[in-house]
């Protein structure tokens, strides 16, 4: 692949916290970090909505009659592959080669296939700590496969040790090491539905955490079964150490481990959690400073006679609910409430969304809290054969966050696709400061949906941890105080469904909101703050 | 309609009670059940007829039995507590069904489709819609014939809320009948979907009430449909007993009083 040079970036602006580390008994070690900034690219246009626009990639064409497990598409991933400055794309095809959009800017995009076949989900993630983005997908057999980044030119390489079968991934540092460690799940219903050996399945299906060392990665099987559709790394019980939800399809329940001093400890912390749990995602959608934890399942948005007949024979089919189960078909918002996670969906809105996989939050109109966006559609011969072409066509998705705790519809932001869309992201493709939103679609090119809503500033922090294997700093966490509040934000390799978020923090604001300052926890428990830092611009720390 | 004094026998604290029991038709009641098992049994063993049928047999085996201690009730006791005596047999047998779809889904463990009580896997939705509009009648009904009490109103209220809830779900599953029959989809049936109450019933997904507190009410907009027509139910039923008995209570002739009439 082409390498362009980094930008330079514009300007030095400060160097902080000057002071050596210090320890207290109750504060984090304080470190002192570099601080670039470059200003925001001009708005292309304001035109109060998203204008979507359609990417040279399409998954789903070449098959003639999509059945089985074929629908649950594929992912996407977003990144800066050559250090230009620009996010690029990675998308995974269910039919056909992989394909890279390389960001030429002004949203244009130059597409170089890649030679990985028949690919789910996919992740942009520094393997090797070389500072440049690797690429890994899973392929439909349920193969990990790997793209290592030699200085923007990707070449297929191999993770030593990582063997099991694998649908899902999740990449952070579990372990403290520095190194970005390897979590994936199976999807065994389909691989039981494409024959594959029940021996097999013992030896290699199920939940493993793969240890990423000096000598390859060292499997650790967590669980040797898994409907993983995806797969969330997070601090569930804020002790400051990441832990392990995967989201499992089907009866299986969601299984959770929290990671403890003793080891890897399997428990079940929600009352109620989504059936066929779709996608996780996490945000702070109040701007209290905890985290709401929300899933994307089968509910259909409307209830009349025509959307309820054309999902019935699928309910028929597969309706196994029984009494007593936490299990219900039904997006959740987990919030912690009375010493315990509670089911907010309902009251909130947003707990029937249609058959929802990518559900991500994102201050897509910048008024400092974070909108939400759910892509819909199904298609399965075996499911929806009644229906013309065998899909359930279902428009995306769009609540704009109240502030108040709730979401209502925001249909004027032109966000209701009706292509069948899986794996997505809300990303700044465009370098304005906004987020813009990425879907790969089954049957029907990928859309890009450029954010024109007016209004509104917005800060990108990007970070840098020098000496670290982890030099993106995957796993981090930001909280900017601002006159509106306080925004918290944190630093992922992996997103929503099958998919990769690129590497940074995206942050949201009125335009009138004066920012106080930024502290930043990296994920060895270090903190940073910068103080007054700048609205509008792409800031990056490094450490 | 005229009312007839209440026999002796009745009198006492749970008249309802009296009124319910099968007395001089034990024997003939229970002949009669023999008999209906004997024949749904062999019938379905025979023709191979699915569950219901064997149920549904039984019950109508039971049906001439009933009849008489009705038209007993009516010659002896009235119209109105004759009507009270159907209604509360029928509703009681109502009831049953109920609570073995309860058990079937709580307790065996099945689904709220395979949880289909004794014989609604017939059509449910026009059983109850006519079932619950008749409830509605004869209620109505013994009111006007004297039943008169705050648990009749009560009474009245519930039955009548529970014929709406049924007049929804019966619109909607012709509704989503029809769409289904357009889809080309013949092997589907459109039972059991959610009424105004409920999981997902038009209450919790209504545009209206999204992002309130009606959506999250316990048990009304929680539960499935299947535990609030239970409860509603039972509620119904309970309230028919209650009402039935002060009504019965009311009628019964005074225990003769043996003791001293107070001075002055």
């Amino acid at each position: 692949m082409a390498i362009r040079a980094a930008l330079p970036l514009v300007a030095v602006i400060a160097i902080c916290g000057c002071a050596r580390p210090t320890v207290t008994a109750n504060q984090p070690v304080t470190v002192p970090v570099a601080v670039r900034t470059e200003p925001y690219a001009t708005a292309r246009a304001c035109s109060g909505a998203f204008v979507e626009h359609r990417l040279p990639f399409a998954t789903g064409l070449r098959v003639r009659d999509i059945s089985g497990y074929l629908g649950n598409g594929a992912g996407v991933a977003a990144g800066d592959l050559d250090h230009d400055g620009r996010l690029d794309l990675v998308f995974a095809s269910i039919d056909g080669p992989a394909m890279v959009l390389h960001n030429n800017g002004d949203l244009d995009f130059t597409p170089h296939e890649l030679d990985a076949q028949f690919t789910r989900d996919v992740k942009m993630v520094d393997i090797d700590g070389d500072g440049w983005l690797d690429v890994v997908f899973t392929d439909r057999p349920g193969a990990v496969i790997a793209y290592h980044n030699h200085a923007g030119t990707l070449e297929r390489m191999t993770l030593p040790g990582v063997d099991g079968l694998a649908y899902s991934t999740a990449w952070g540092d579990l372990n403290g090491d520095g190194r970005l460690d390897l979590v994936t799940a199976s999807y065994d219903t389909e691989l039981r539905k494409r024959g594959v050996a029940t021996d097999v399945l013992a030896a290699r299906a199920g939940v493993f955490l793969y240890t990423n060392t000096s000598a390859g990665f060292v499997a650790q099987r967590l669980s040797d079964h898994a409907d993983g559709l995806s797969i969330a790394l997070l601090d569930l019980n804020n002790d400051g150490a990441t832990d392990i939800w995967v989201g499992n399809d089907f009866l299986g329940r969601d299984a959770v481990w929290l990671n403890s001093s003793t080891g890897w400890q399997p428990t079940e912390p929600f009352k109620r959690m989504s059936e066929s749990t779709m996608s996780i995602d996490w945000a702070d959608i109040d701007n209290s400073g905890t985290q709401a934890l929300f899933t994307t399942d089968m509910n259909p948005a409307k209830r009349d006679p025509h959307t309820l007949a054309a999902w019935l024979p699928m309910m028929t089919k597969t309706d196994q609910t029984r009494a007593g189960d936490p299990q219900i078909s039904a997006n959740m918002l987990q919030v912690w409430s009375s010493g315990a996670w509670v089911d907010a969906a309902p009251q909130r809105g947003i707990d029937a969304t249609g058959w929802s996989w990518a559900g991500r939050f994102a201050d897509l109109d910048r008024d400092g809290f974070q909108d939400l966006y759910v892509v819909n559609g199904m298609i399965a011969k075996d499911l929806f054969g009644h229906l013309p072409d065998s899909e359930l066509v279902e428009e995306n998705t769009v609540l704009r966050n109240t502030g108040h705790g709730t979401f209502i519809a925001a249909p004027e932001w032109k966000l209701g696709s009706t292509l069948s869309g899986r794996g997505m992201l809300p990303v700044d493709l465009d370098n304005d400061g906004d987020p813009d939103l990425v879907v790969n679609n089954m049957r029907g090119p990928a859309t890009l949906f450029e954010n024109q809503l007016c209004g509104g500033a917005g800060l990108t922090v990007s970070l840098r941890w020098r000496g670290s294997a982890n030099t993106q700093a995957i796993g981090a966490r930001a909280s900017l105080r601002t006159s509106v509040g306080l925004l918290t934000r944190d630093v992922r390799a992996s997103g929503g469904y099958l998919s990769g978020d690129a590497p940074l923090m995206l942050f949201g604001m009125p335009e009138k909101a004066t920012l106080q300052t930024l502290t930043i926890l990296w994920p060895d428990g270090a903190q940073s703050v910068i103080d007054a830092p700048p609205a509008n611009v792409n800031l990056e720390v490094t450490r | 309609m005229t009312a007839i004094p209440m026999p002796q026998a009745m009198a006492g604290r749970l008249p309802v009670l009296s009124l319910l029991s099968p007395g001089p038709h034990l024997r003939a009641t229970l002949l009669n059940l023999v008999a209906g098992l004997v024949i749904a049994g062999i019938a379905v063993a025979v023709t191979g007829w699915p569950w219901w049928v064997f149920n549904a047999i039984v019950l109508a085996t039971l049906l001439p039995v009933g009849i008489g201690k009705w038209r007993e009730e009516k010659h002896r006791l009235g119209v109105v507590i004759m009507l009270l005596s159907i209604l509360l047999t029928a509703q009681g047998v109502h009831s049953i069904e109920h609570l073995v779809q309860w058990v079937q889904y709580h307790i065996v463990g099945l689904t709220p489709r395979q949880s289909n009580g004794l014989v609604s896997a017939a059509n449910a939705e026009w059983v109850h819609f006519v079932w619950n509009w008749s409830v509605l009648i004869m209620v109505i009904v013994l009111m006007r014939g004297g039943m008169r009490n705050p648990l009749a109103w009560l009474l009245l209220a519930v039955a009548g809320l529970h014929a709406v809830e049924h007049t929804y779900t019966t619109i909607q599953h012709v509704q989503v009948l029809n769409e289904l029959r357009a889809m080309g989809v013949t092997d589907v049936t459109a039972q059991g979907l959610p009424g105004i109450i409920g999981r997902d019933g038009w209450l919790a997904r209504s545009p209206w009430t999204q992002g309130t507190i009606f959506c999250t009410l316990p048990g009304l907009t929680t539960e499935v449909r299947l535990d609030v027509h239970f409860w509603w139910n039972m509620l119904e039923t309970g309230l028919l007993l209650a009402a039935g008995n002060v009504f019965l209570a009311a009628r019964a002739p005074r225990a003769p009083n043996h003791g001293h009439e107070p001075n002055g």
